[in-house]
């Protein structure tokens, strides 16, 4: 019996080329779409789940309260661990203290190359569980010894056993090779862990122990929590672990609230938000969003599949009838139908596989991700063969009981009509369809909308024609008035100035200021940007009050220069010639106020930011202003030369601040590519289905629009006629699009503090759109009706 | 082997009510040829398919070889009309996409016959109609009295007790047309039961007995010749 259906099905398909063309080219696409974003999604729910103790390792986290926000970050001070190892030890496996990621510059003989890693306590390679290929985990009990990963080796050593040899960290430093450790998955929070070295060695070696308390947040801190701990239980133990050991007279400390809580790893991920003190999720709501999109979008496919089916309902009525005449009972109809849709589908599903592996590629690009399709993983081929019969299933189960329905004594005796519900589902479908196209426009239209408005925004200073590059030794930081004239050698540079951050990005906060007028209760935070004289003049700042720093004044060193967010925030009336108190930094004095720059993301407020002077040990960058009209590659090269002469050794690696502000924009503007690519797909597909019913509908009237042509109508009354249904649907589903559109995208919007609106004319070029294309495509098929030579077209009857 | 009492069968439209069948009484022996005459739109086809069990009558009782058929449910009626009934249309109502032998074998499929049972049969059949050579061939092409020929096949293979043909020869040639009629005659002269829908005066002179229908009323019966006899 099966054999016979599927003998069936496909002279059906084989047959009617051109609707199983539309059918299986819309499948295709959509289930293309569906597997990409499946795939995706896949991976981002799989992300870590590698980790053995996947379910017990969490980061220590700690909240706090400043003045207008509560505030989760992972940073912590070196003194947490003992803490909690001492007081908290029975929840815990491991605690461990770890620097964030960083670069080293490492050297084996004439080998020199930078890696990124972190130092970490000796418990950190057992948690991660490193699968060691020589070596031990526990080799970082020795402070002397490092860990590090195949390729990292490899780089070194070539293919020999690295594992006892001796590695240069830095300048002087020499350090033995403890082990080498499989590199960690693409996939996980420690893809980039090149080395780990130890961090007894690097605590002492950068004399933290002295130089660091309570307040100083540099740090993280991981847990693994014992067998059989709740985390939440674990978490609510651990709170006042920091308040509880602040000195008493550290009132700024505790003025900040600090509360610590346990992240576990499987929601570092897709749930790293935090908003006053409570995870409210993250990257998970990017996950939502395409797999909605992804799911539309199969859902798109699988109506054109059911429009189309039913839409011939004439033609096939008479095989059911029939069929039924003889004796067949209405299940073997309905699988005989199925039977079809499946053989259509798994037709679709190797096109889309296809598809999948072309697009493989660019989809990996705009996503930033290097996900391969796993031809070798069962799991994977039988989550296909689920996905074609559910898909099968979803777009063949109503054709399949509505043409099963038909009564035969109808159908033969030719007083057969398409059901009235049929006609009216179909509607319903094709609006959908839309609806769904013109809420995926109107999101496009608000991504990039959104994307140009914070691209537009001015940003109160000038970066053209600016790099940096880092200083990378106490020589380029103690000459840095040599190394700013060697580099003013050049007629290509017009200013040089250092600073401690780059005005792009000022991600460096202080707290513990003091002012008059100020409440004692304020939990005050500022950023700080330090930086040499000329940086002011150099970004072309603007000052609204007062003057900016100059060589005349030897006082400036106590000088504060701050932004006009500051002076709201500060309360002064007359900042100019206020005295600021800055811990044991000193008093300084305001001299100016700037006007508010952006100098973070361009999707945030503008935060109090205070400027100071400085020529020490804080600075980390040489910022470079090339003339205009200059050549920026003969100015590289001079500042590679100068750069070499204080570091022959490090290869030169530079900036542009354009490039660097860019960034900001890379997520939104991923999302914004991935929405109007899936956005196109939809539309297309959508556009298959209404081609082919357009073509349906156009032949059933075939008769009628020979009458009316002979009777007189023109072409254009013709296309009209014919037009007319489908531009009514258009227009209904827009009125469902345009509420959903403005639902989710207003809440999009939302989420940005610089924001742009949802003015009327988005939804107005969403739904233009929409009927534009609906109008293109029907008019193929209207037209073709409506230039018929009549006597054609009633012939055909 | 056909009970009619009066039958009634009337169709709804949202306005009016029209009565197709108004009161028909009719006996059919087995074995018998019966012939249903009359103009357009007076009831023949409904009340053919109201005996083919194709459809239910509104009023009125029916019993087919012993089984009151006459208020089933369409899967009941289904069971009962496999392998009992066989249809010859007048627009031969193949399917475009099985070849002849396909057509011919659908009716076994659907009684479940295995499958060298069925070839068997099929070629039996098929070779009786003379159109075995053409088993590979879809209705489309072949003629028109090839395809009835196919068409009366798939109603006989399962060798029903009644035949039921809706002018059958209307859309055929005089020649092919009564070659049909001879297929027909044959089969009764085995001991098939035929009703028959017919316009035409010439096939009605095949049947035993011919009824004329006029506004969903039987209005005469008249008798050709007896059951058994030669034309």
């Amino acid at each position: 019996m099966f054999t016979l259906y599927l003998k069936t099905a496909w002279r059906n398909i084989s047959q009617k080329k051109g609707l199983s063309l539309l059918n299986i080219a819309g499948l295709s696409l959509g289930m293309a779409a569906t597997i990409l974003i499946g795939m995706w999604v896949y991976d981002e729910l799989s992300f870590n789940k590698d980790f053995e103790n996947y379910t017990s390792i969490t980061q220590v986290m700690q909240t706090q309260t400043f003045n207008d926000e509560i505030r989760t970050d992972f940073n912590q001070p070196m003194q947490l661990a003992p803490v909690l190892r001492n007081d908290y030890g029975s929840y815990f496996k491991h605690v461990i203290t770890s620097t964030f990621s960083f670069d080293a510059l490492f050297t084996v003989e004439n080998t020199k190359l930078s890696h990124t890693g972190n130092f970490a306590e000796p418990g950190m390679a057992d948690m991660l569980s490193l699968k060691m290929i020589s070596g031990s985990r526990g080799a970082l009990e020795d402070p002397a010894s490092i860990l590090l990963s195949e390729s990292m080796a490899k780089a070194f050593f070539g293919i020999e056993n690295a594992t006892g040899k001796s590695i240069q960290l830095g300048s002087e430093t020499l350090l033995t090779i403890g082990g080498v450790y499989e590199d960690l998955p693409r996939n996980t929070s420690f893809s980039q862990l090149e080395f780990l070295g130890s961090w007894d060695f690097l605590k002492d070696n950068q004399g933290w122990e002295e130089r660091t308390g309570w307040g100083n947040n540099w740090f993280q801190v991981f847990a693994q929590l014992n067998e059989g701990v709740d985390v939440e239980v674990a978490s609510n133990a651990i709170a006042n672990a920091k308040m509880d050991n602040l000195s008493d007279d550290d009132a700024s400390g505790k003025r900040l609230k600090p509360t610590m809580l346990l992240h576990p790893l499987k929601k570092w991920h897709l749930y790293s938000r935090f908003e006053n003190g409570i995870n409210t999720g993250g990257a998970i709501d990017r996950v939502w969003l395409l797999g909605v999109i992804g799911a539309f979008i199969l859902l798109l496919a699988c109506i054109n599949f059911m429009n189309l089916s039913t839409a011939q309902s004439v033609k096939r009525a008479k095989e059911v009838g029939i069929r039924k005449t003889i004796g067949s009972i209405k299940y073997q109809l309905i699988s005989q139908f199925l039977v079809e849709s499946l053989l259509v589908v798994s037709t679709a599903f190797v096109f889309a596989l296809l598809l999948v592996v072309l697009a493989q590629g660019t989809f990996n690009e705009i996503t930033g991700k290097a996900i391969i399709i796993p031809w070798d993983s069962a799991y994977f081929w039988i989550s296909c063969l689920l996905f074609i019969l559910v898909t099968s299933f979803l777009s063949g189960s109503y054709p399949a009981f509505y043409l099963s329905s038909f009564k035969p004594v109808k159908v033969l005796k030719g007083t057969f009509e398409r059901k009235q519900n049929a006609v009216s589902l179909r509607k319903v479908l094709v609006v959908s369809q839309f609806a769904i196209s013109t809420v995926l426009i109107i999101g496009t239209i608000t991504i990039f909308k959104q994307i140009q408005y914070a691209q537009d925004r001015p940003l109160g200073y000038d970066k053209s024609g600016m790099f940096y590059f880092s200083i990378t030794n106490e020589d380029m930081r103690d000459r840095f008035e040599t190394l700013k004239s060697q580099l003013l050698e050049s007629t290509d540079i017009e200013e040089v100035a250092a600073s401690d951050v780059l005005v792009t990005g000022t991600f460096t906060t202080n707290s513990g200021f003091d002012w008059k007028g100020k409440d004692p209760e304020f939990g005050d935070e500022f950023l700080t940007l330090r930086a040499t004289h000329d940086f002011g003049e150099m970004i072309n700042w603007e000052l609204t009050k007062g003057r900016g720093f100059s060589r005349e004044f030897k006082s400036d060193s106590l000088a504060f220069l701050v932004n006009e967010t500051a002076v709201d925030y500060m309360g002064l009336e007359n900042p100019i010639g206020e005295f600021v108190q800055w811990g044991d930094n000193g008093k300084f004095k305001i001299i100016g106020v700037v006007k508010d720059m952006v100098t973070r993301s361009p999707y945030t407020k503008v935060r109090p930011t205070i400027f100071t002077l400085h020529y020490g040990s804080f600075l980390n960058y040489i910022n470079v202003k090339v003339k205009t009209g200059a050549s920026t590659v003969a100015a590289l090269s001079h500042a590679e030369d100068v750069f070499k002469e204080y570091n022959p050794q490090r290869p030169f690696t530079y900036q542009f601040l354009d490039d660097y502000y860019e960034e900001y924009f890379i997520a939104e503007k991923r999302t914004g590519k991935l929405i109007s690519f899936f956005t196109f797909l939809a539309i297309f597909i959508s556009c298959l289905g209404i081609f082919g019913l357009s073509a349906f509908i156009a032949e059933q009237r075939t008769k009628e629009i020979g009458v009316r042509k002979v009777l007189g109508a023109s072409v254009y009354a013709i296309w009209r006629m014919l037009s007319k249904d489908f531009i009514l649907l258009v227009l209904i589903s827009s009125i469902i699009a345009v509420p959903i559109g403005y639902y989710y995208m207003n809440n999009w919007i939302g989420d940005f503090d610089y924001n742009t609106s949802l003015n009327w004319w988005v939804f107005a070029l969403a739904i233009f759109g929409a009927l534009l294309i609906t109008l293109i495509t029907i008019s193929f098929q209207a037209i073709k009706a409506a230039v018929m030579n009549p006597v054609t077209s009633l012939r055909t009857e | 082997m056909i009970t009619i009492k009066d039958l009634k069968k009337s169709f709804r439209t949202e306005e009016v009510e029209t009565l197709a069948l108004n009161g028909v009484n009719l006996h059919v022996e087995e074995g018998e040829f019966v012939a249903i005459m009359g103009p357009s739109g007076c009831g023949k086809s409904t009340l053919l398919n109201i005996v083919g069990m194709l459809d239910n009558p509104t009023e009125g009782g029916y019993n087919f070889a012993g089984n009151e058929v006459a208020g089933l449910k369409e899967s009941q009626r289904t069971q009962l009309r496999k392998g009992n009934l066989g249809f010859v249309f007048q627009s031969f109502n193949l399917i475009d996409e099985l070849t002849v032998y396909e057509n011919v074998e659908l009716p076994l499929i659907y009684l479940k016959m295995g499958k060298s049972e069925r070839k068997q049969k099929v070629m039996e059949v098929l070779e009786r109609m003379k159109i075995a050579h053409r088993e590979k061939h879809f209705p489309q092409q072949l003629s028109g009295g090839q395809q009835q020929r196919v068409a009366i096949s798939r109603a006989v293979v399962t060798n029903p007790k009644l035949i039921l043909a809706d002018e059958p020869t209307g859309n055929l040639d005089s020649k092919n047309g009564i070659e049909v009629m001879n297929l027909l005659t044959e089969l009764n002269q085995e001991g098939t039961t035929i009703v028959m829908v017919t316009h035409s005066d010439r096939d009605s002179h095949y049947a035993h007995r011919v009824i004329n229908l006029f506004d969903g009323q039987i209005v005469t019966e008249s008798k050709n010749r007896e059951i058994g006899a030669m034309v």
